[in-house]
């Protein structure tokens, strides 16, 4: 009658947050409990929330402290950085510790920028399996005659979510108050004021990667975050997020060239940065400006070095703008990366053709599904093939209606 | 928006102009040289392609006082014991001494013709990082660029395209005189805005925007081909009249259930079947210790 133990366990801690059952599993807890972390229900991995809820779901519940996060920039930079303002703005609300790299612009401009939490935690969005209220049934049985049994069932499930909440909801068009923000403690690092570029661009190695590695393991050692402390002081999750490395501003030529001079910099970089990471209490997010990279042999060893990674690809400025098909969305995301950590086998998302969309509200990510009914003159568009190539087979539209079958 | 460009470039900004050999960017550098000498702006120009009267050709005399032109072409590497500026001086001390030199009250515009030269001399993270500073620091108020795409490699166009605020792709137009512009300027809040005209310059270097280029060649040719309607043209009726759809609809088919009972079998109201269960002590049940007697 009653259910077996372990899942009973597991239901109640994800439902403990709605306090809806006084049921506590009599366990010792090994895990350390740090606000703004869950232990993951598939491995025990101890996750925090991207501040995405979509992206959270897609990486398998969260990002595992320890792990990095690789986004490959879209064209623009528009919204990798929105993600990296995300990002950091759950660390603020859950009172992590920030460390910010760039290059490019100043630190203090990101974090300007971060959007403002909705702190009322109204703004669920609401699934659409909920019924409708009792108060209007006139205009939902009206909606099918024969199917009706079906009405309140959503039509296609398009939107990602799981069943539990674990991040929180920004909203983008506000930015955070000065208050939440400068109760964060929140360490920089602004690559000119480290490195002169005249120094630079005289030596034969690429000396920012150093710098930047060095600033974070002082940062990690000196703020307590690799447990070298003893377990006394109350734990916290250092996130750090770097912005568009290996760009031309942090001294590589790693965009530039076809042939880079310095190909392993960024690569030895990584690799540091992760053995640093998996020893401490910190989570990463780097974006990559990779539509600039021109050799993929490299661009597939930076991302097997990092744990996590995607790619965004916006439409704008594609001739992706003006299809149909992508009307609601703002651009394309692909899952190149998932990590298995301490498990053999990884949890990849079950569908490959992921579209966001940048609301106001919630950043949403979904998966691109054909409309049933497609006319002759709309053209099926397989993933990663642009629509300018159908036409450009034949003259004109003819073309694609000889070849669309 | 191209216009909006003309007329001035934010504080701060970053424009370059790409250019390829079937057409040549520079008279539109030259226009934007002449509608800043016309806002009364003080102008640097770094001259490396072309000699300094061939750059100076065409623009009005009386302006040259606030334009004050770098001669980088008769010696960019300083071959002569005594070069007026070298490819090395482009770096942020170097130019900020020379836009100094000359001192105006407000900030200069620096204009560089071209970058190309100096990315085949300078490393491009070095041109890269020297452009972000000067743009940063504040010794120059706009920087605009020409940049000819066919001479670098894919990745260092798109290196310093990055860095830019607003770029400006130029190419031949379909009729003589005529040129395409595909505009790309990025905001301050991260919006990007894109356009695509047809312009063409005058003898005194100002520019006429002609119309908005159509993308929508190949999208009208698609929507001409008419829906083959398949009801037309059958022996038999397929449509139905207006008294036939009323029958149809007032029909009631059978299974067809009453609002109140489909109501009812939507949602199920309250004490149809929930179970209201309170935990008691015998579920507090510990598979590893079924006794609840160990102490660890």
């Amino acid at each position: 009658m009653a259910a077996p133990m372990n899942s009973v366990g597991k239901t109640s801690a994800d439902r403990l947050q709605a306090n809806c059952t006084s049921f506590q599993k009599k366990t010792r807890s090994k895990l350390i409990s740090i606000p703004g972390t869950r232990p993951s229900v598939q491995n025990g991995q101890l996750l925090v929330s991207t501040g995405v809820t979509s992206l959270d779901y897609l990486l398998g519940g969260g990002l595992a402290v320890g792990t990095v996060l690789l986004i490959e920039e879209d064209r623009f930079d528009s919204y990798s950085r929105m993600i990296l303002k995300y990002f950091l703005a759950e660390g603020v609300v859950c009172q992590h510790e920030l460390f910010v790299a760039t290059a490019q612009d100043n630190p203090d401009e990101i974090l300007q920028e971060l959007p403002a939490p909705i702190l009322d935690d109204v703004a669920v969005p609401k699934p659409v399996e909920q019924p409708r209220p009792t108060g209007e049934p006139q205009d939902s049985l009206d909606a099918m005659t024969i199917a009706w049994r079906y009405q309140n069932l959503p039509k296609v499930q398009s939107a990602l979510a799981s069943s539990s909440r674990f991040g929180h909801y920004y909203d983008v068009s506000k930015t955070m108050e000065a208050e939440i923000r400068q109760a964060a403690k929140c360490h920089r690092f602004y690559l000119p004021d480290h490195i002169t570029p005249s120094s630079a661009a005289h030596s034969a190695r690429v000396e920012s990667y150093s710098a930047l590695l060095k600033s974070l393991q002082e940062v990690i050692h000196r703020e307590g975050f690799d447990l070298a402390t003893p377990m006394s002081k109350s734990r916290n999750i250092l996130r750090v997020g770097l912005h568009s490395l290996g760009s031309a501003l942090w001294g590589d030529d790693l965009c530039c060239h076809d042939k880079p001079r310095h190909s392993h910099a960024l690569t030895t970089f990584l690799y540091g940065l992760r053995a640093l990471l998996r020893s401490s209490l910190s989570v990463a997010v780097v974006t990559l400006p990779s539509h600039l990279i021109q050799d993929r042999a490299l661009m597939g060893n930076i991302t097997r070095l990092c744990d996590n990674a995607i790619a965004l690809e916006s439409f704008k400025g594609s001739e992706r703008e003006t299809n149909p098909l992508y009307k609601d969305y703002h651009g394309l995301l692909f899952v190149r990366q998932v990590p298995h950590l301490n498990c053999l086998a990884r949890q990849l998302p079950d569908h490959k053709d992921l579209a966001f969309k940048l609301k106001r509200k919630q950043f949403t990510i979904e998966r691109l599904h054909l409309p049933p009914d497609l006319s002759d003159t709309a053209s099926r568009v397989s993933r990663g093939e642009p629509v300018g190539v159908a036409s450009a087979c034949g003259s004109g539209a003819s073309g694609t209606k000889n070849l669309d079958f | 928006m191209l216009s909006e460009l003309l007329q001035g470039i934010e504080s701060g900004g970053f424009l370059i102009i790409r250019d390829s050999c079937s057409y040549s960017g520079r008279d539109l550098l030259k226009s934007f040289i002449t509608a800043a000498l016309n806002r009364e702006e003080v102008i640097h120009v770094l001259c490396f392609d072309v000699s300094e009267e061939e750059l100076k050709d065409g623009l009005k005399p009386s302006d040259t006082q606030r334009l004050h032109i770098h001669n980088a072409y008769s010696d960019p590497l300083g071959w002569t014991g005594h070069p007026n500026f070298t490819a090395q001086q482009f770096s942020l001390e170097d130019l900020t001494n020379l836009v100094k030199q000359t001192s105006h009250p407000k900030p200069a515009v620096l204009v560089i013709d071209s970058l190309s030269w100096i990315l085949r001399h300078k490393t491009p993270p070095a041109v890269c990082q020297t452009l972000q500073q000067l743009r940063k620091g504040g010794a120059v108020r706009a920087v605009i660029g020409l940049l000819h795409t066919d001479m670098h490699q894919r990745g260092t166009v798109g290196s310093v395209c990055h860095l830019a605020t607003s770029l400006i792709s130029v190419a031949p137009g379909v009729k003589g005189k005529e040129a395409v512009a595909r505009v790309t300027k990025r905001s301050k809040s991260g919006k990007v805005m894109q356009d695509e005209e047809i312009f063409c310059i005058a003898e005194d270097f100002t520019v006429t925007i002609l119309s908005k280029a159509s993308h929508a060649e190949h999208k009208t040719n698609s929507t001409e081909e008419e829906q083959a309607d398949p009801t037309a043209n059958l022996t038999f009726n397929l449509r139905l009249s207006d008294s036939e759809l009323e029958a149809k609809q007032k029909l009631t088919l059978p299974f067809v259930f009453s609002k109140e009972k489909k109501t009812a079998l939507l949602h199920p109201g309250p004490g149809s079947g929930r179970i209201l269960y309170e935990p008691d002590a015998n579920d507090d049940y510990d598979q590893e210790d079924p006794d609840d007697d160990l102490d660890v």
